[in-house]
């Protein structure tokens, strides 16, 4: 494992924290973005208007970067039970980037009650990226759910 | 990493940037997970491609690389692959648009960091190496070559190497079945001679042309992209082990803007400093040439090429992620070209997909101003750099300079 910082000398610490105050605007605008804290990066959660709870994961481990995978989708109704026949539509992107996803994924039943997969995601970078599903159920209830990555 | 030591990170590596002497910088954790994104340590192998059974064989590399450069597969027998892509300008011709027979509508592309990418040309209109290699063959103003006349070549100068890849070439001695010269696509003369096959000799032929693209491929695959100055400063920074190198304060500016305000890391990304994605960046048109519409166009032509991933000469067509799950129809594909690799940049002017811009610092100065796209929308805002900040970007991209090519043992 590369160590990734070297020691900072006492003396430029000392330094720099003089300077951090006034230069916080400078250095926020002139770093990579960190994705915001407090994201809530939990796969396995109720849907928006709580309707549903939606477990993901990813089929490979770790999410391969720049290459096409499939995730799987276990849905259930609030108490638990799984739902099957519903329909998924998959969206997302970089919000840091204002751009969505580079591929087109689809969401088909697997045969198991509750159980999806998502097939055709790619994730083209390392950040903070959002998994979005449309969830409509066959009896017409319907929510979504975002979930955060942050690769 | 929690945001106090962030801004002592970054405050530390402003002032040390501010300051002239070569101190190392300190970068955050953002920014060290987004520098050793962009490290060519991180560039493995190509990935493989399964549509092409030969796309890693010696054999069909070293077929590849005599045609690549075999002049005598062209209308005029004065143009190769190489005339456009020449090996000592990084595979690219110094030009604003390719020269081949004629004169083309888009700039030459590099091709080491395009065995990376799952689409290829500007557009992306071909899903794969070999099918790439099929299109400048028969382009009237590249090769202005047709596919009977390949398999001619190949039946000619290179049967055994052919055929101990791909098996027996078809007889061609009757020109009443195969005629001299023949496509479905090119010159009216070559049509109507192609309209006039049986089926079953049309796809006897498109094997062949498919499988003169896979050994070209294969070629292709074992070009190398070479690392850099930035890449020892990189291996410094990681306390990796070979060169190590340090950037100028001007550099290190640079470097920052390029991941920081520029956020031009949005799309030049990855150890090749592309995403392999397609973007409108607002460039501007030019006024001689036809409309070009850009990936809008490309991804419909990738999805209808008979010789695409799913297609009926692929050896996998039922493993191709990238064409199965495609975007199509999407507004932010007008004029949407493919984000180049930036290895090496600055030795390989001019720039864009029909080189709108001769120098560095014209593209740099475009991203500042980000002006409205031709035609669909540019996703650049613009940057209003200064001066002194477009100077350090153009030095930084200077860094990315790739070394020379070993040179040949001796013998
Ligand atoms: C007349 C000059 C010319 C010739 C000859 C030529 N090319 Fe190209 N090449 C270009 C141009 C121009 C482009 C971009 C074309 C476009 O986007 O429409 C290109 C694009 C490519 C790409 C795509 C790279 C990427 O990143 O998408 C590859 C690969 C390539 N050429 C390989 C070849 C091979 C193999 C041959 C020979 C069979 C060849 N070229 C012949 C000019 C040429
Ligand atoms: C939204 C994605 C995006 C962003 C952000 C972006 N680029 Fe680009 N870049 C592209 C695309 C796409 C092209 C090719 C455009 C064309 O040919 O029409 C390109 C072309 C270039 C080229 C020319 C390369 C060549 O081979 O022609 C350079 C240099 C470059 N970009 C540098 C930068 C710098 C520096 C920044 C930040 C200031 C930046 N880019 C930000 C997508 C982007």
């Amino acid at each position: 494992m590369p160590s990734f910082s070297s020691a900072p000398r006492r003396s430029l610490v000392r330094h720099a924290l003089c300077g951090a105050a006034l230069l916080a605007t400078v250095v926020f605008a002139g770093s990579a973005m960190a994705e915001p804290k407090g994201l809530d990066l939990s796969l396995d959660r109720p849907s928006d208007q709580g309707v549903f709870r939606v477990r993901i994961r990813s089929q490979a481990a770790p999410i391969p970067m720049s290459r096409v995978h499939q995730w799987t989708v276990h849905l259930t109704d609030k108490a638990g039970l799984p739902i099957s026949g519903a329909d998924l539509t998959v969206d997302g992107g970089m919000p840091e980037h204002h751009h969505g996803l580079p591929t087109a994924p689809r969401a088909t039943p697997v045969g198991t009650p509750g159980d999806y997969v998502i097939s055709g995601l790619k994730f083209s970078m390392r950040g903070w990226w959002e998994m979005k599903l449309a969830i409509k159920a066959p009896d017409g209830r319907a929510d979504r759910i975002t979930f955060n990555l942050v690769l | 990493m929690k945001p106090f030591r962030i801004i002592i990170g970054a405050a530390l590596a402003t002032s040390l940037a501010l300051g002239a002497t070569a101190a190392q910088p300190t970068w955050s954790a953002a920014d060290l997970k987004t520098l050793h994104g962009l490290w060519i340590g991180e560039l493995g192998p190509p990935p493989p491609d399964p549509s092409n059974r030969v796309a890693d064989n010696a054999a069909a590399a070293a077929l590849g690389g005599m045609l690549f450069s075999d002049k005598r597969l062209s209308a005029n027998g004065q143009v190769s692959c190489a005339s456009c892509h020449q090996p000592d300008r990084a595979f690219t011709d110094a030009l604003p648009t390719g020269h081949g027979v004629g004169v083309g509508n888009r700039r030459t592309m590099p091709i080491a960091p395009a065995v990376y990418s799952p689409w290829q040309f500007w557009d992306g209109r071909a899903d794969s190496l070999w099918s790439q290699a099929l299109g400048p063959v028969e382009n009237p103003v590249e090769h202005g070559f047709t596919r009977l006349e390949v398999a001619r070549r190949l039946a000619a100068q290179y049967r055994d190497a052919y055929e101990s890849l791909f098996g027996p070439l078809p007889d061609m001695t009757d020109h009443g079945r195969f005629p001299l010269r023949a496509a479905p696509v090119g010159a009216a003369d070559a049509r109507a001679a192609w309209a006039g096959m049986t089926a079953d000799d049309q796809v006897s032929v498109n094997r062949v042309y498919a499988n003169f693209g896979k050994a070209i491929a294969a070629f292709e695959r074992t070009l190398k992209v070479r690392p850099g100055r930035f890449d020892d400063y990189l291996a410094r920074v990681f306390a990796a082990p070979g060169p190590q190198a340090r950037l100028s304060s001007d550099e290190l500016a640079g470097l920052r803007l390029f991941i920081g305000k520029g956020q031009c890391a949005t799309c030049h990304n990855g150890p090749l400093l592309s995403n392999n994605g397609f973007a409108n960046t607002g460039v501007p048109a030019r006024s001689d040439l036809p409309t070009d519409p850009g990936r809008a166009v490309g991804v419909r032509a990738a999805l209808t090429d008979p010789f695409n991933c799913k297609g009926a000469y692929s050896d996998a067509p039922n493993r191709c992620d990238e064409l199965e799950f495609v975007v199509v129809d999407s507004p932010a594909q007008v004029r949407a070209y493919k984000v180049p690799s930036l290895r090496g940049v600055a030795q390989r002017a001019p720039y864009m997909h029909a080189g709108q811009f001769s120098s560095l610092e014209q593209v740099v100065d475009h991203y500042s101003h980000a002006p409205a796209a031709p035609d669909g929308t540019s996703e650049i805002k613009p940057l209003d750099l200064t001066a002194d900040e477009r100077r350090q970007i153009v030095a930084f991209l200077r860094t990315l300079d790739e070394r020379p090519a070993p040179s040949p043992k001796p013998r």
